[in-house]
């Protein structure tokens, strides 16, 4: 099975996602632990091991899962593990080469009413399930599902935009 | 068992929120994640409502202290509503930090019902039972009117300008 360098390219942006989501956006090993699992990716490709490409996205995440494994094992033997765990980093992206990012969100947000803020908070941030919010609000399932809609349409605007523009991004794992 | 990824837009945005939070069981996650890495549409849809998280998760509450007054502030046009989720962020803020000389800027709330004013009386009770003192800071003219119509203004001391409300702190001391 092949691979296009576009669908490589893809391949790699999201596995980046997959290991910055898993070991910590400010761990400064994530583009190894991706080259790595490309490599191997790639090698197993090479040996047919990958039959079609619905199971590749898995294999790659499996390989993925392998190579994270392997880091944590090592990491562990080089630096034993701290008597308290630090809280895993943030998810903020890191300010300096991400201005750009943060007008673009902070734009999208005013764009959207009082009222879907509100709605957005309670089921992103709160994590209230519909029905509960429902329930709290008085909304209808179809104007939540709208409000839900118009932010997601918004913001997946700004996020294909960003991507437009990957060079870069590479920290923020976009 | 195969799981529908498209179905419905509200299940995938639940799907997404917890796996962003890490709150997905680790057999569904890893699944999540086979299927994105696969699938552009589901890719997209996770970073945007990443985006998303990030925009909703700046604070709507803002708190600074002046001397030893904290004066809680809301970033946003808020209401103060039964179904208005801006009542938990204030009750949460004060009772949580056990501030005893609380100063809120009323002047982004638009409307309050008696919910709302049920919540400022809880927040009052609950400062003075720790010897502490709250006021209220530049009350829109509704919120104001519904105050007075209410006698509550006669319990909580109202000020239009935020340096005579914090010279208040010091003339009548905790």
């Amino acid at each position: 099975m092949n691979l296009s360098a576009e669908e490589l390219e893809k391949l790699r942006r999201k596995l980046r996602f997959k290991v910055c989501h898993e070991v910590g956006f400010a761990c400064p090993d994530v583009d190894d632990i991706v080259q790595e699992t490309i490599a191997r990716f790639l090698a197993a490709s090479e040996e047919q091991t990958i039959r079609n490409k619905e199971a590749a996205a898995a294999f790659s995440n499996g390989v993925c899962r392998n190579v994270i494994s392997e880091y944590r094992r090592r990491s562990l033997r080089d630096e034993p593990m701290p008597e308290v765990v630090p809280e895993p980093p943030g998810r903020a992206l890191p300010e300096a080469d991400l201005f750009e990012i943060r007008q673009a969100i902070a734009h999208g947000l005013a764009q959207l009413p009082d009222r879907d803020r509100r709605i957005l908070r309670a089921f992103y941030l709160e994590e209230k399930t519909k029905e509960e919010i429902l329930k709290q609000t008085g909304l209808t399932d179809q104007n939540f599902r709208v409000i839900l809609f118009r932010a997601k349409e918004k913001f997946r605007a700004i996020y294909l935009e960003q991507m437009k523009h990957p060079s870069d991004r590479r920290h923020s794992g976009i | 068992m195969s799981l529908d990824w498209h179905g419905d837009p509200v299940h995938r945005e639940e799907m997404n929120r917890n796996y962003l939070s890490r709150r997905l069981a680790p057999e569904l996650a890893a699944r999540f994640e086979d299927h994105y890495l696969g699938c552009d549409e589901c890719y997209a849809e996770l970073r945007a409502a990443e985006l998303l998280i990030q925009a909703l998760g700046e604070p709507i509450l803002e708190r600074h202290r002046v001397n030893d007054v904290t004066v809680l502030r809301f970033t946003e046009p808020s209401q103060l509503l039964a179904s208005s989720l801006e009542l938990n962020e204030l009750s949460k803020a004060i009772r949580v930090e056990n501030d005893s000389k609380v100063l809120i800027d009323l002047s982004k709330v638009s409307r309050i019902d008696s919910t709302g004013l049920g919540v400022l009386m809880h927040c009052y009770c609950h400062a003075v039972k720790n010897s502490g003192v709250l006021k209220l800071l530049n009350p829109d003219a509704p919120v104001k009117r519904v105050l007075s119509v209410t006698k509550i203004d006669t319990v909580l001391q109202s000020f239009e300008d935020e340096s005579a409300a914090i010279a208040s702190f010091q003339a009548s001391p905790v």
